[in-house]
């Protein structure tokens, strides 16, 4: 496991951590497509709608909850439109990882 | 060669930041923790700290890392006995000690595995904190009794180290929490 997927797994152990206190900010739909996100733009920086849709997290989640999840997340800050590579990709903006 | 050298890089930086950590960890509970607690609690004598914060950092380690974990935080640990023994770090029930520090808290995941609970780290699943609590418990109450037996503690030490260690560990998660929450207030 490299040193950014450590940071990864840190940070999803710790949001866990935040929900079952009751802090979280985030519904379960749009924690689990931000963890999905943050594992898919590991790569290439940046995530495609279709492979977050693909993801074994995202894969139980609705299609309308999604959409309404990935605004959500968008509002929020989480991600934003990357604008660089055409519509369909955002950019996982948490600076924690 | 390529992988193998990629392999001893990554073992170095991983040896490095886990050590840096513990002994980290260890120096705030020695000179910060310890003081204040001797302040609120006069009448209790006992060396050990009741927020062990060092527990904390090799559980998460053993948790993230596996058995790697032993070697990475193998220094750290060492210097830590160092700190607190002296020269004295080199008696076999010092060693002891670094062996049972180091080895513990991987051994007592390896122990869920085999009983068919893998707590390891997965892209694809959420990671349960309350197990590695559970886990970090395990690891505390057989490593406080190896230790006392290596050291030959009063029996009341096996209690306090253990709350000791699971303060630590609940308490470094709560800032590690806290810390990753603040940051990511700070990125939007």
């Amino acid at each position: 496991m490299s040193e950014i997927s450590k940071l990864t797994e840190l940070r999803k152990l710790m949001l866990a951590m935040e929900r079952s206190l009751g802090l979280e900010e985030l519904s379960p739909a749009e924690r689990d497509i931000f963890y999905a996100a943050t594992e898919l733009a590991r790569e290439t920086g940046n995530v495609k709608t279709t492979g977050l849709m693909e993801h074994a997290l995202v894969a139980n989640i609705s299609r309308p909850t999604f959409f309404r999840a990935l605004k959500s997340l968008v509002e929020k800050g989480y991600l934003s439109s990357c604008r660089s590579a055409g519509r369909g990709r955002y950019v996982v903006h948490a600076r924690d990882d | 060669m390529t992988a193998a050298r990629t392999g001893i890089g990554r073992l170095i930086g991983e040896t490095f930041s886990a050590s840096l950590l513990y002994l980290t960890a260890f120096v705030v509970n020695f000179e910060v923790v310890l003081p204040v607690q001797n302040l609120f609690f006069p009448e209790y004598t006992s060396r050990a700290s009741l927020l062990f914060l060092p527990h904390g950092v090799r559980v998460l380690a053993a948790w993230l890392m596996g058995w790697r974990s032993a070697l990475a935080l193998l220094p750290g640990v060492f210097l830590a006995f160092f700190y607190v023994a002296g020269l004295e770090v080199f008696t076999p029930s010092r060693l002891a000690g670094v062996f049972i520090a180091v080895t513990i808290a991987p051994a007592a995941f390896e122990a869920f595995r085999l009983l068919g609970v893998n707590l390891a780290p997965r892209p694809d699943r959420t990671p349960c904190w309350i197990c590695i609590m559970i886990a970090g418990l395990v690891a505390s109450v057989a490593g406080s009794m190896l230790t006392n037996l290596a050291f030959g503690s009063a029996p009341v030490e096996y209690f306090a180290y253990v709350i000791g260690d699971m303060a630590g560990l609940f308490f470094l998660m709560l800032a590690l929490m806290l810390i990753f929450r603040w940051m990511r207030r700070l990125g939007r």
